[in-house]
């Protein structure tokens, strides 16, 4: 090793700090610019509700920042943390928190602020709906937060658990490999999530009759949706609890980093996919409220076609960790 | 902080396998069936058209989730599996905001529950499949789009457990272990019962509704 173990350790938790807040913010921001951006437009269109859209558009930037939040605190307890155990383990558990953090923040900060943009434009539509759109908007992006949460998990458990018995050699791939797999999945799942939000919110502006069933159908397929994030987490857990067996060969150690990064980038597809299947049978839905059951059935085969290449790449990662 | 993998185990040797049991699971478990039957049992006691206090939220709760069964099958499946869908509801939700209260954890934390449930919902999804269809038209589905697409389904179709089980476990879980975090970190000042509300009551009824819809919805697609 070209360092001392102390110094190996801060250095991995400053680039895990950076890595984390630097990605995490992308996210949030992009989110906080649409429904900024979509505020206006409702403003425009009806200025006399101009303190709800102002209000709902605060509230809905708010949860759209939570994911950056998250980024931050993991970034801060990297920095500041006193690291008791100290082994090179740590060093690269260190990093890989900061890069789960950093890539799940991402998906979540976006999703969210699709919500809160669209219900600004229907609380101008529709005024007398407001406080129903309002806590639609909250439920929705409340479930878009769940890929970030899930990474925030991943990074917790990798900094504050003790790896200390595994062997060094093939366990830092794996401790990389599991803050890749969850962080980079929970991407298209945060997205994917707050598309169906999104358009549940414009739906309930033009037919508020039909709120229960088109929450209902935005919850079933924003859940869905996050299935792609629930196998990174799923590879995550294998990666950090598996005992490996000591090798000398470096082989070992890339099949449990490809392993990682293989589920998280197959991850990001999907999640997306199933966020437009189920942005599109929330807008039919409240088009056509008497198919509801069709709809919500048709949606949940297409979503298990566009799902199957994260199951391709979930059976290759589980061959990477279990046989190679 | 290291103890939250840490669980109170009961082991039992048995002819050679090695049993385990999570207590604190097991004692949770039974608290919320032991909330759930006192109150079904004051909601059902005396039945009346002016309704005590228990029997509107028991028929609340009741007209809602028939409602919710009877779009996504039809009149007559829906009273056929209302039952299970209810009481799969109203265990979960309890569940989790059992975490709620001090001293005691949501039986929902240990991932054997959710497993449980979600090969419960499996095999009924499964079991209603082949009882409507028929096995020949149920293995036919299997074979789409073309035959050798088989093995893929069959992983896909395992798959829903493992997501159904893991998204109820790791927001729990996650909950869980983000309160215990930050309620570390900040000497337990303020902040706790809020994220408590956040996470065991507004993100554990989301949770308990998405399970059960989603088991409701696997029937559902099987049975059509």
């Amino acid at each position: 090793m070209l360092f001392d173990i102390q110094t190996t350790i801060s250095l991995a938790a400053c680039v895990g700090a950076g890595l984390c807040i630097g990605l995490g913010a992308i996210g949030a921001a992009l989110g906080e610019g649409y429904t900024a951006g979509l505020a206006n437009e409702a403003l425009c269109q009806n200025t006399e509700q101009s303190g709800d859209i102002l209000k709902n558009m605060l509230v809905g930037q708010a949860i759209a920042e939570s994911a950056a939040i998250f980024a931050l605190v993991i970034a801060v307890l990297l920095l500041f943390m006193d690291m008791s155990s100290n082994t090179y383990l740590t060093a690269a558990a260190l990093a890989g928190a900061g890069i789960s953090m950093g890539f799940g923040a991402i998906g979540s900060g976006i999703g969210s602020g699709f919500p809160g943009g669209q219900c600004c434009l229907g609380i101008s539509r529709q005024p007398s709906v407001a406080s129903k759109l309002t806590t639609n908007m909250l439920i929705g992006s409340a479930v878009c937060q769940t890929p970030a949460i899930f990474s925030m998990v991943v990074a917790l458990m990798l900094m504050f658990m003790d790896f200390g018995n595994m062997p060094l050699l093939p366990a830092w791939a794996a401790l990389l490999g599991a803050g890749f797999s969850t962080g980079l999945a929970a991407i298209g799942s945060g997205i994917g999530g707050g598309l169906a939000a999104g358009e549940s919110c414009s739906g309930i502006s033009r037919n508020p009759e039909t709120l229960g069933q088109i929450t209902t159908t935005m919850l079933v397929g924003q859940a869905v949706s996050q299935t792609p994030s629930i196998f990174g987490l799923l590879v995550s857990f294998i990666l950090m609890f598996k005992t490996f067996p000591e090798t000398s060969s470096i082989a070992m150690a890339m099949a449990l980093l490809s392993a990682g990064i293989c589920m998280g980038f197959g991850g990001i597809g999907p999640g997306i996919g199933n966020g437009l299947t189920a942005q599109g049978a929330v807008k039919w839905v409240s088009r056509n409220v008497e198919a509801a059951g069709e709809l919500t059935r048709t949606m949940l085969v297409g979503q298990a076609v566009s799902q199957s290449t994260a199951i391709y790449a979930m059976v290759i990662s589980l061959v990477l960790i279990f046989v190679m | 902080m290291e103890n939250f993998t840490e669980l109170l185990q009961l082991k039992i040797l048995l002819g050679g396998m090695d049993l385990r049991f999570n207590i604190e699971t097991i004692l949770m478990t039974w608290i919320v069936m032991a909330v759930l039957i006192i109150f079904a049992f004051l909601a059902t006691r005396k039945i009346d058209f002016i309704p005590n206090p228990f029997q509107v939220v028991g028929e609340l709760i009741v007209t809602a989730m028939y409602d919710l069964t009877k779009d996504a099958l039809d009149e007559e499946l829906g009273k056929k599996y209302f039952p299970l869908i209810c009481t799969l509801f109203l265990f979960l939700i309890l569940c989790n905001w059992l975490g709620a209260i001090p001293t005691l954890v949501e039986p929902t934390k240990d991932l054997n529950t959710p497993l449980a449930l979600g090969i419960m919902g499996f095999v009924i999804a499964h079991y209603s499949g082949i009882k409507a269809k028929g096995f020949k038209k149920y293995l036919k589905e299997y074979m789409e789009p073309v035959f050798f697409m088989a093995p893929l389904n069959i992983i896909g179709e395992l798959a829903k457990v493992v997501s159904i089980s893991f998204r109820l476990f790791g927001n729990i879980m996650g909950g869980a272990i983000i309160i215990l975090v930050v309620s570390h970190l900040i000497y337990s000042l303020i902040l706790p019962p809020v994220l408590v509300a956040f996470f065991s009551l507004f993100i554990g009824t989301i949770q308990a509704f998405v399970f059960t819809m989603l088991t409701l919805v696997y029937i559902s697609v099987q049975v059509k």
